[in-house]
């Protein structure tokens, strides 16, 4: 058993000790955190991409599925998830004692009886493949050239070029805190968590340059591990916080395995996450939430990858689909779009100069970045162009799916605006959409005007389904949307005659040239 | 060897506009006017191409590819059984995906009004007067 002095003897091939067990013969469970509401859609993707059926802690953001330890490359492909963890254990009816100190004193008991082996070998095994894993964010881009091969193997990166100047100039813009709290879930620690992230996130890419030229760990054979429990609570029947929890379950962790605690620079996070009468302990295998991938050139919205992926999910590109983001911003959704759906056809567009520059920067760095690792196709399927969304220049009928991101009129936009806007919006995007297998997946926070804008389109669009979702902090929906078999004209006319005539039976219950006399019978 | 790469606009792209200036019933082809064409290289795949066939306008298709010098030997009238010849399905993709204009503008047919091409992104935003 591993008790005692810890040390991560991890080797360059990856190759475990004699003593503890190969990753193909033994499952772990892995829990993730996903945008909240997309939690089916996330199972979905577990269940595709590595056949493993997902438990779902629905509204919650959280999914748990099992599978072999040597899938851990492949888990770490899903597109859908925020952040990762190794279970632990999991409580599902834990009973907490009646008074404070006897309910800590037990989370301290805990410590030494959790069964830390195997979760703690597939940490050592996510070292690895962390330690090839390339900088995604602009302003953190480390000297380390090495980068995670598209499955995972972890074969000797060949060192890449040095990045174009032009590109390491690309500034990341805004990429908040809250976001993040609200992606790793409820609770008073993880907003905590999520600002120690942040800092984390520095020190990490200073280590990576440190240990760059391949020369992996030699200096951490020798040193201690640094640890830090993070602990999120939520429910009203505890009689502790999550500091206190975190303390003293963290004082234990340390006593156990002589590690030596450390909030910043940590190698091992521990995670206690209570959730009324629910206690999952785990260990954390993503530092920084994974949400960020691809976007290099941030905008004051940029919608967060892994919500833009769940949205598209829910259209269900096919090949030769020709999906429009006619409200692109800085390019999330039609970008993810192209990379994990490469059969199908993308447009993005906005009004915004700025916008449009944005998103040709961040489609440029994903070309180049896979012109660099030499691979010979290297182009995507995607298009720029700006307009206006209630004067798009695409022929009617044209369009299989329209995936956007609607101006909130919080961050962006007004109220009042969007009053105007959604209407407008929806007829221009019934008339390009393709009649009857047609659809639309659109994001915002503003339900109240887009019920009504939709069932003033009641002749173009009709509703389909509809998933809750948190975006930094804001209570929005996705809505999909299915086209109607009627063509674009012959709705407008028919929905012009019915306006008309219901004027026209008005006008009849009125009567002819009543001044202000009494409403006649009718 | 890093190339710069900028997005450009497609012919498949081109396929689906159409001139929106008000009071225009025959908007559509725009005409294309590139002063600067660049060929790109996109994953080739069957089925994306065999399924696009029906849902662009060939001749329209053809005509750009010709306006911009890359017709090459691609013929102007669509062989009857075409999803079973990849030859033919590979300049298809060729001309719909790997052709890209950078530069230039799109003319509408029936106004003459002309939207521009920077960097490969047409801006396609009308004037007050126009809507």
């Amino acid at each position: 058993m591993s008790e005692g002095r810890h040390e991560a003897p991890v080797k360059r091939d990856g190759a475990l000790a004699d003593e503890t067990p190969s990753p193909d013969s033994f499952s772990v469970v892995i829990g993730a955190t996903v945008p909240t509401g997309f939690e089916y859609t996330a199972a979905d993707e577990v269940r595709e991409k590595l056949g493993a059926e997902s438990r779902i802690s629905k509204d919650r953001g959280r999914i748990y599925f099992e599978v072999r330890a040597d899938s851990l490359p492949q888990v770490h492909q899903l597109k859908s998830v925020d952040n990762l963890f190794v279970v632990v254990k999991e409580f599902p009816d834990y009973h907490f004692k009646d008074t404070k100190e006897e309910t800590l004193e037990e989370f301290e008991e805990l410590a030494s009886k959790l069964p830390w082996l195997l979760p703690l070998e597939v940490w050592k095994l996510n070292n690895t493949l962390k330690k090839r894993r390339s900088r995604r964010k602009g302003v953190l881009r480390a000297a380390c050239p090495g980068e995670i091969s598209s499955d995972g193997r972890k074969g000797g990166a060949k060192p890449e070029p040095q990045r174009d100047p032009e590109s390491a100039d690309s500034v990341i813009e805004s990429n908040t805190a809250s976001e993040r709290g609200a992606a790793s879930g409820t609770g008073k620690g993880s907003s905590a968590a999520a600002k120690e992230e942040s800092q984390h996130g520095d020190v990490d890419s200073e280590e990576e340059t440190g240990d760059s030229c391949e020369s992996q760990d030699e200096g951490k054979k020798s040193e201690l591990l640094k640890f830090r429990v993070t602990c999120s609570r939520a429910g009203e029947k505890h009689n502790f916080t999550s500091n206190e929890a975190a303390r003293d379950f963290g004082g234990a962790v340390q006593d156990f395995f002589l590690w030596k605690p450390d909030m910043t620079k940590f190698d091992i996070e521990v995670l206690l996450n209570i959730h009324n009468e629910e206690v999952v302990v785990g260990i954390s295998l993503t530092e920084e939430s994974l949400h960020r991938r691809n976007i290099t050139h941030f905008g004051p919205t940029t919608l967060r990858s892994t919500l833009a992926y769940g949205m598209l999910r829910l259209c269900d590109p096919l090949p030769s689909d020709v999906i429009i983001d006619p409200m692109c911003g800085s390019g999330a959704i039609p970008l993810e779009g192209s990379i994990e759906w490469p059969h199908s056809f993308f447009i993005s567009g906005d009004n915004n100069t700025l916008a449009t520059n944005r998103t040709v920067n961040n489609i440029n760095y994903i070309h180049k970045k896979r012109q660099n690792k030499g691979s010979s196709h290297w182009g995507l399927r995607i298009d720029t162009l700006q307009w206006d969304i209630c004067r798009l220049p695409i022929r009617t009928g044209s369009v299989d799916t329209i995936v956007t991101d609607m101006p909130f009129g919080k961050r962006m936009g007004s109220r009042k605006k969007n009053w105007d806007l959604y209407p407008s919006c929806l007829k221009e995007m019934g008339r390009i959409c393709r009649p009857e297998t047609g659809k639309a997946v659109l994001l915002t926070q503003d339900k109240k005007c887009f019920a009504k804008a939709v069932s003033r389109m009641g002749h173009l669009w009709r509703r389909s389904h509809t998933v809750w979702v948190n975006v930094g902090g804001l209570h929005a929906a996705v809505y999909l949307l299915k086209r109607t078999a009627l063509a674009f004209e012959k709705a407008e006319a028919r929905a012009n005659l019915k306006t008309k005539s219901t004027e026209e039976d008005e006008e009849e219950r009125r009567g002819p040239e009543v001044s202000d006399a009494a409403p006649g019978d009718t | 060897m890093l190339l710069l790469s900028y997005l450009r606009m497609k012919l498949l792209t081109h396929n689906m506009l159409t001139s929106h200036v008000k009071g225009v019933t025959k908007g559509y082809p725009l005409l294309i006017k590139a002063t600067e064409v660049k060929l790109t290289d996109v994953d080739f795949n069957s089925e994306f191409v065999s399924r696009m066939i029906p849902k662009i306008e060939w001749s329209v298709l053809v005509e750009a590819a010709d306006t911009l010098g890359h017709l090459n030997d691609l013929p102007r009238d669509l062989p009857p059984d075409y999803e079973s010849s990849e030859d033919f399905l590979r300049k298809v993709h060729h001309v719909l995906l790997e052709v890209e204009v950078l530069e230039g503008n799109l003319k509408c047919p029936e106004s003459g009004r002309e939207f521009p091409i920077t960097k490969g992104v047409p801006n396609m935003l009308l004037n007050e007067d126009e809507v």
